[in-house]
């Protein structure tokens, strides 16, 4: 009796040590499958985040005194493929709404897509695009295409992204942008195209004639190809007061400290009269010891982004430049980060009517554009603006005037489409003599691929930079820069 | 039960394996009826010898001494002979001759090492016969001079183990052995866990440290990077023992601590005026690179150069701060601020035992007062142990051990405003005196607004040690129950159940106002909680047979099955809405938490097998089959088998013209699979692919897919280690030499590859590529001098090991930047332009050019490390000294990069910077500018073309913005990591029995200890040891003293 006992416990305890292997073949913190609307809300979050002070040293909108920015002393260097991260998310978006047929879901994949890619392209020239983003089918080196071939895709799929998008494809839910309003989709799906068309102005012959023919095709037809029309329209995120939702600079000790009102951007406004500047900027130290009232031009102030960085701090130190407007780093929801916003739109159909694209009244839609903007960042006395000597729009310096309102309502907001826009245009111009820019006093036109390709992707990155610039540099010029 | 085994092994074999145990243990039931009692003691001449096996010659009967060397047998004849064997000890054959009552003294082997060790599954073998390398230490070495934990003990001690001491409180030092880290497997029960602060150094009877995969494949896919076996200790003798262990040593001074300059204050470009700490003035940036101190100013009411500073008095008309003197109030601020710590040790243990069993109890606490104020680690252990004699052929042992770690705060580390060196060492200037910031909420504001001369950028030390409060909170039980059965002589069966199971409760309390990177904090109160199980259950039948004087087998056979479950559990405030007030229900915002459950399963089958010929030759063979839950189905199941051989040339031919009074070599081999995929920490479900949380936006949950593709066919990595031995003594083993060498390839490795972004993932995880570490140890032991009354050993450890690049994946010619054949450990950064005679490229500007390739900074593994220990006995006084390093090797500091970058590194005290101050741009860096031509490079980096023309550089630069650009672009701040420490100092007093015999003691001793006493290093500003600077506290000096009392 007492041997079986043992043997019972023997057993027990044998018996408890025991789980079957098939159930732990399967994770229990993790889904393997998805609604695509799941998705959407955190692609969404990453596409529609355009808030980028790097963009705003480059675009001689901001200067930094913490030490020398490579972005503001266009000592560029090497950019990175992190969008790829993103495109995979958009990827596996339209696998799963593949499986659900759910084409609403695919056309919003196909215009995020076409988002990322041209944002990647914009840096480098070709990038990896047809063959991109089929690791799960075995690609594992995609070859590059050419920017060309990237542009004329994007006009394709956002041509059949608006014509998949609707109604009857089944609700989009998950959307915190347009709230599964399928219109407003359409209606950014082609005012987006017309930025696309609008950044190939460069470009001559065949292709130009087949821009504006396209443009034109939206233009005349806004039953199928509705576009933005008021602010409301704006492909916004809306910030909110909560844990990562908040406004990325929101408590920001670098906006608090380091980041300070560019001089030419300044002055620019001052020259205007622009009563923006006091929605965008703080009054020097100085003006507030003056006790100057923030309605006072003369009590902002900024640094040369060109300048030595020992020059720029003894000016700040002087009390004599401005900071950001304390909101962009006091109000946790402060603006919405628009991807693209009715302003733009209006300017860019100023834009095309200047350039004789479209038959429109370019002065008509300069002023919308203008007074969208002013709406947008709640500044007050738009209709005294618009009768400036400098703002009032003159036929003889239209692009000017444009693309420098365009470079205006980007302010903080809009990503690197200001600096674009210079790159295209080359309005306004930007300081490069001030003693502290690198690269040969010039301003650079692209980055440098990433380390990661010539190591993971050596061939396909090789062949891409041969037939582009011979060798990897910051200067040369892409397609679409070229004519 | 057993359902996995034999539906998914597809082998009926466990299942008759456990008939065949059963069969044995009913036929063990049965008692042999005899007719002639023997009795006796085994002795070694002065001590009992308990566990010596003794066989009645040409039968299978037999028994074993018990804790008083007593036995009782009973035997065929009167005429019988009686075989005495013991491990370390010459085998003995006693004629019994009609005497009931046999005394018999056993002689030490001295052609073995008269040492056992504690090899895989707990079962001790004689060092003699192993085929691998086995390195031992003693409990007792470490429980003098006390380390926080007990791991860091083994520093030095063992060739080929690395431990990297950290300085920061309850840090856990970087263990690698072999360069890879070891299983920690206490009472033969592995502790997957790894918590090594767990284990109590008074409970501790010796390390055995495996060194690699040939000594530790019986424990299959866990074994394979070697094992440190902890063997706890048991109560053995007869008479009730007390023993008292008190240690406190003291925090007392610093080997090495950051020296800052003391010339400039805060400021930027010479300039300073503090408005509002966060912007208002040039304090906001928080720069140390302002006006000089200690300026005489005859303008001014003191005498010297005044400014509006933190504690400046407020003008109650204007509301502004009236200037005060900017002098070097805070020379001292480092030392200041850090106190004294202690670590106090205080261990009781009773023990006692009869024939029919033995008893162990033992508490302990461990107190450390850290050197930050406010911070505290408190690590308290009862564990008990035991066993008893159930039956004739049965026995049983159990032990239980409670671990309670505790503190309500202890710092943070790593690089920003949340480490005490970030705020101290980096980011005060002279000109604050520490003491000034004790008194930490501003006034009017208190619980809302810490009081600092900065309130964007960092913290008020006394504030983040006051209020800033990480809690950790951790409940460890562990422990076995030991089943042995003794069928009959010579065959013996084994179960035992071991278990590891610990929840730990975590806090953080976060303030408002409290300097985050990059954020000042709302207030936060962050809570998370994780509880792990796992059980670790052997049965073992083992078989030893002697079938001559010549031939001897040991055989076993086992099951194993190893069994985790882990749970964890976060959440937290997002902002409080009651300052101070850290509870979840006082969130501003809706709470967010994250919880996980995991579970992990192994079964295994397993036998070995050991041949003695001649009693010097020695064969070992093992195997084992693991069935894990931790791959894909069709991939979960592989073979470990290993083999080793030994052979003891003494035996066979005499040295002794030679001096050599032992010789033995020894190879081994093993092959050990890596059950489980370790490219994100043990999660057991990495092979699965599965969406992770996305961003929840305003409610609206998401998901997103990771960046690493995973092959759906992946399968475990292997190592096959080869390894050979040498063990030679000299002098009748006055001096010994243990050498080995060993080279392992990792092959079939899982790594996540990097590849194109563009393809969609950032990683695949794949199979593929060769590794191969390889390297060699040697163990020299000496006893230079011995007399009666005086005697001085040696042990002296080195060791080297290298990791290298066998072969890639893909057929690619490299991994990364490494190339086929090259070193693993290289270290690649981006720096400097730098021409091909070294020297900095500049631009126009006069900085310099940044190089848009990554390039090799230097190897970061030590070329060698060693550590010599000596130990003097003179009467009763025994002293130890011992020494170790590394040797070789770079490591990156952050500390000196910073130091430069922020202005507080005495270098930068030069004329320079008083140009700066004075707007007067006049250092111009030694280099070179290109006047004409320029390089061209391949993918690589390497230069195809260069036609470049140089000239110096003569373009003055303003000196401060030369440091906060490039940190000083002279130094790459990878510095050469060699040191070399004075470990350990002890003096110990025995007590002579002449005096105790008086009193109820019967042990006592009494001694000074020293740990970490001092280090010689070029490394400017770190300890080298811990391996990397992140921002590390200072180096401590420890010295105490050591109270055992024995009763």
């Amino acid at each position: 009796m007492k041997t079986m006992k043992y043997i019972f416990f023997t057993i027990m305890v044998l018996a408890s040590a025991c789980t079957d292997f098939e159930d732990l073949q399967l994770d229990p913190n993790r889904a393997t499958q998805t609604h695509p609307g799941l998705l959407l809300t955190n692609i969404e979050a990453i596409t529609f985040n355009y808030i980028d002070i790097g963009a705003g040293l480059a675009s001689r909108q901001l200067a930094y005194t913490d030490g020398a920015s490579n972005e503001q002393y266009y000592n560029w260097q090497r950019a990175g493929f992190g969008r790829y991260n993103s495109l995979r998310q958009v990827t596996k978006m339209d696998q799963e709404a593949a499986r659900l047929n759910l084409d609403n879901y695919r056309a919003l994949a196909l215009f995020l897509k076409s988002v990322h890619i041209l944002e990647l392209s914009k840096v480098f020239g070709d990038v990896p695009y047809s063959q991109a983003l089929q690791a799960e089918a075995g690609t594992f080196n995609p070859a590059y295409d050419t920017q060309e071939e990237i542009y004329m895709q994007v006009l394709a799929d956002l041509e059949e992204a608006n014509s998949l998008l609707n109604t009857s494809n089944g609700a989009i839910t998950g959307d915190i942008i347009y709230g599964g309003d399928i219109t407003k989709w359409k209606k950014l799906v082609n005012s987006f195209t017309l930025r696309v068309l609008l950044s190939m102005s460069k470009k001559g012959g065949a292709i130009s004639t087949q821009v504006i023919n396209r443009f034109n095709n939206i233009v005349d037809d806004p039953d199928t190809y509705p576009i933005f029309e008021s602010n409301d329209d704006n492909a916004s995120l809306r910030f909110q007061d909560l844990v990562s939702n908040r406004y990325p600079y929101f408590n920001s000790n670098s906006l608090k400290t380091a980041y300070y009102m560019e001089a030419s951007f300044v002055n620019l406004l001052k020259d205007l009269e622009d009563p923006r500047l006091f929605a965008f900027a703080d009054i020097t130290p100085q003006a507030a010891d003056d006790e100057l009232p923030t309605t006072d031009f003369d009590a902002y102030g900024g640094i040369d982004g060109s300048a030595l960085l020992a020059a720029n701090t003894n000016l700040v130190v002087a009390g004599v430049v401005s900071k950001v407007n304390p909101r962009y780093y006091n109000n946790p929801v402060n603006e919405p980060s628009n991807l693209l916003s009715y302003a733009e739109v209006e300017f860019i159909l100023a834009e095309a009517a200047a350039r004789n694209w479209i038959t429109a009244d370019a002065e008509e839609h300069y002023n919308n554009g203008v007074i969208a903007s002013f709406d947008f960042f709640d500044a007050a006395g738009v209709n005294a603006y618009l009768l400036g000597s400098e703002v009032v729009f003159n036929p003889s310096t239209a692009i000017e005037q444009i693309v420098t309102q365009k470079h205006i309502n980007f302010f903080m907001n809009g990503g690197w489409e200001a600096f674009y826009n210079n790159l295209r245009t080359g309005f306004p111009a930007f300081s490069v003599n001030g003693g502290g820019v690198l690269n040969n006093q010039l301003v650079p036109k692209r980055w440098m691929y990433p380390q990661d390709e010539l190591l993971y992707n050596k061939a396909n990155v090789e062949a891409a930079i041969q037939r582009q610039y011979t060798n990897d540099n910051i200067n040369g010029e892409m397609w679409l820069l070229k004519n | 039960m057993m359902k996995t085994l034999h539906n998914k092994s597809g082998t009926g074999k466990p299942v008759t394996l456990i008939g065949f145990f059963l069969l044995l243990f009913l036929a063990g039931g049965m008692a042999h009826g005899q007719s002639f009692t023997v009795t006796g003691r085994v002795t070694d001449g002065t001590n009992a010898l308990p566990g010596v096996t003794i066989l009645e010659k040409g039968t299978a009967n037999g028994t074993s001494t018990d804790a008083d060397g007593k036995f009782t047998l009973m035997v065929g004849t009167t005429n019988a002979t009686l075989t005495l064997s013991f491990i370390g000890y010459k085998t003995v054959e006693v004629a019994v001759n009609n005497q009931t009552t046999l005394d018999i003294n056993m002689q030490e082997d001295v052609t073995s090492l008269n040492e056992v060790v504690v090899t895989a599954l707990g079962v001790q073998k004689d060092v003699k016969s192993l085929g691998y390398a086995v390195q031992k230490v003693d409990g007792n070495a470490i429980q003098k001079a006390r380390e926080p934990n007990v791991i860091n003990s083994l520093t030095g001690k063992v060739a080929g183990l690395e431990i990297r001491n950290q300085t920061d409180l309850f840090q856990d030092p970087g263990i690698r052995l072999r360069g890879a880290t070891p299983l920690v497997v206490i009472d033969g029960v592995p502790s997957v866990d790894a918590d090594i602060w767990k284990i109590n150094a008074d409970d501790i009877e010796s390390f055995d440290v495996l060194k690699g995969a040939n000594a530790s494949a019986l424990y299959g896919s866990i074994g394979r990077n070697g094992a440190i076996m902890i063997t706890t200790k048991r109560g053995s003798k007869a008479k009730t023992t007390v023993e008292l262990n008190s240690s406190t040593m003291f925090q007392t001074g610093f080997i090495r601590i950051p020296e800052v300059q003391t010339t400039y204050g805060n400021g930027y470009n010479g300039q300073y005026a503090y408005v509002d700490g966060s912007g208002g003035g040039t304090e906001g940036g928080g720069w140390i690179w302002g006006p000089k101190l200690d300026q005489r100013d005859p303008s001014t009411p003191s005498g010297f150069w005044e400014t509006t500073q933190f504690n400046s008095p407020i003008d109650e008309l204007t509301g502004d701060r009236i200037p005060t003197p900017f002098l070097s109030r805070g020379r001292n601020n480092v030392q200041d601020f850090f106190r004294t710590g202690i670590i106090s040790t205080n261990n009781i243990s009773i023990s006692s035992g009869n024939a029919d069993g033995n008893f162990r109890v033992s508490v302990s606490n461990n107190y450390q007062k850290g050197i930050v104020p406010n911070s505290q680690l408190n690590n308290t252990s009862f564990g008990i142990s035991g066993g008893y004699k159930l039956a004739k052929n049965l026995r049983a042992d159990a032990s239980i051990t409670y671990n309670r770690q505790y503190t309500d705060n202890f710092p943070e580390t790593g690089y920003g405003p949340t480490n005490y060196l970030y705020n101290l060492v980096l980011w005060t200037g002279p000109d604050i005196d520490v003491n000034d910031l004790q008194n930490y909420w501003e006034k009017g504001n208190e619980g809302i607004q810490q009081r600092n001369y900065n309130k964007s950028w960092y913290n008020n030390p006394y504030f983040q040690a006051n209020e800033f409060l990480r809690g950790y909170y951790k409940d460890n039980v562990f422990g076995q129950l030991k089943l042995d059965y003794t069928v009959m002589p010579g065959l013996d069966i084994m179960l035992r159940s071991g278990i590891n199971q610990y929840s730990l409760n975590r806090t953080w309390k976060e303030p408002k106002s409290y300097v985050a990177y990059d954020y000042v904090s709302q207030g936060n109160f962050f809570l998370s909680t994780e509880s792990n199980f796992n059980i670790n259950t052997d049965l073992l039948a083992q078989y030893k047979k002697s079938f001559s004087d010549n031939i001897a087998l040991r055989a076993s056979v086992g099951l194993a099955n190893r069994w985790r479950n882990f749970r964890t559990q976060t959440q937290n405030t997002d902002g409080l809405v009651i300052p101070g007030f850290y509870n979840l229900s006082n969130s501003a915002n809706p709470l967010r938490g994250t919880n996980s459950v995991q579970e992990e399963n192994v079964n295994s089958v397993f036998g070995t097998l050991d041949l003695e010929f001649y009693n010097g030759i020695f064969l070992g063979l093992t195997g084992r089959q693991d069935w894990v839950s931790t791959m894909p189905l069709q991939n979960n199941s592989f073979f470990y088998p290993s083999v080793s051989l030994a052979g003891v040339v003494t035996d066979f031919i005499d040295l002794n013209t030679a001096k050599i009074s032992f010789l033995k070599v020894r190879g081994s081999w093993s092959q050990v699979t890596d059950g489980q995929i370790k490219v994100n920490g043990t999660y057991p479900y990495q092979h699965i692919p599965g969406y992770d949380p996305g961003v929840n936006w305003g409610g609206t949950p998401s998901l997103q897919f990771p960046g690493t593709l995973i092959d759906p066919s992946i399968s475990p990595e292997t190592s096959e280690t080869f390894e050979a031995g040498v063990d030679v003594r000299f002098l009748n083993g006055r001096i010994g030499v243990d050498a080995a060498v060993y080279s392992i390839r990792d092959f079939n490795n899982i790594y996540q590859l990097p590849m194109s972004n563009a393809s969609g993932y950032t990683y695949r995880l794949v199979n593929g590529g060769e590794f191969l570490r390889k390297g060699f140890e040697v163990t020299v032991t000496a006893t230079p001098v011995k007399t009666t009354s005086f005697t001085w050993n040696i042990i002296a450890n080195y060791s080297q090991y290298h990791r290298y690049l066998k072969s890639s994946f893909d057929g690619s010619d490299r991994l990364g930047l490494i190339k086929v054949g090259e070193r693993m450990d290289q270290n690649y950064w981006y720096g400097y332009l730098r021409s091909p005679g070294g020297q900095l490229i500049m631009g126009t500007n006069g900085f310099p050019l940044n190089d848009p390739y990554q390039r090799p900074q230097g190897y970061s593994d030590p070329d060698f490390i060693f550590g010599i220990a000596n130990n003097f006995t003179y009467k009763n006084f025994t002293a130890g000294v011992s020494f170790d390093g590394r040797v070789g090797g770079v490591m990156y500091s952050t500390t000196n990069q910073k130091m430069w970058w922020g202005g507080t590194h005495p270098g930068t005290v030069n004329q320079f910077r008083d140009d700066a101050n004075a707007g007067i741009a006049s250092f111009v860096a030694s280099g070179l500018v290109v006047v004409e031509g320029s390089a061209e490079y391949d993918s690589d980096g390497n230069i195809t073309s260069d036609t470049r023309v140089y000239a110096p550089n003569v373009t003055p630069v303003n000196y401060i913005s030369w440091n906060t650009n490039t940190s000083n672009a002279d130094l790459t701040h990878y510095y050469n990591q060699s040191f070399v420490k004075l470990r350990e100092l002890t003096v110990m007093y025995q007590v002579p029995q002449s005096i105790l015999s008086k009193s109820f003691i019967t042990r006592a001793s009494i001694g000074v200890v020293g740990r970490n006493l001092a280090l010689w290093s070029k490394m400017p500003n770190v300890d080298p040891d811990s391996g990397s600077d992140n921002l590390q506290t200072p180096s401590t000096r420890n010295i105490g003293f050591n109270l055992n009392l024995t009763f």
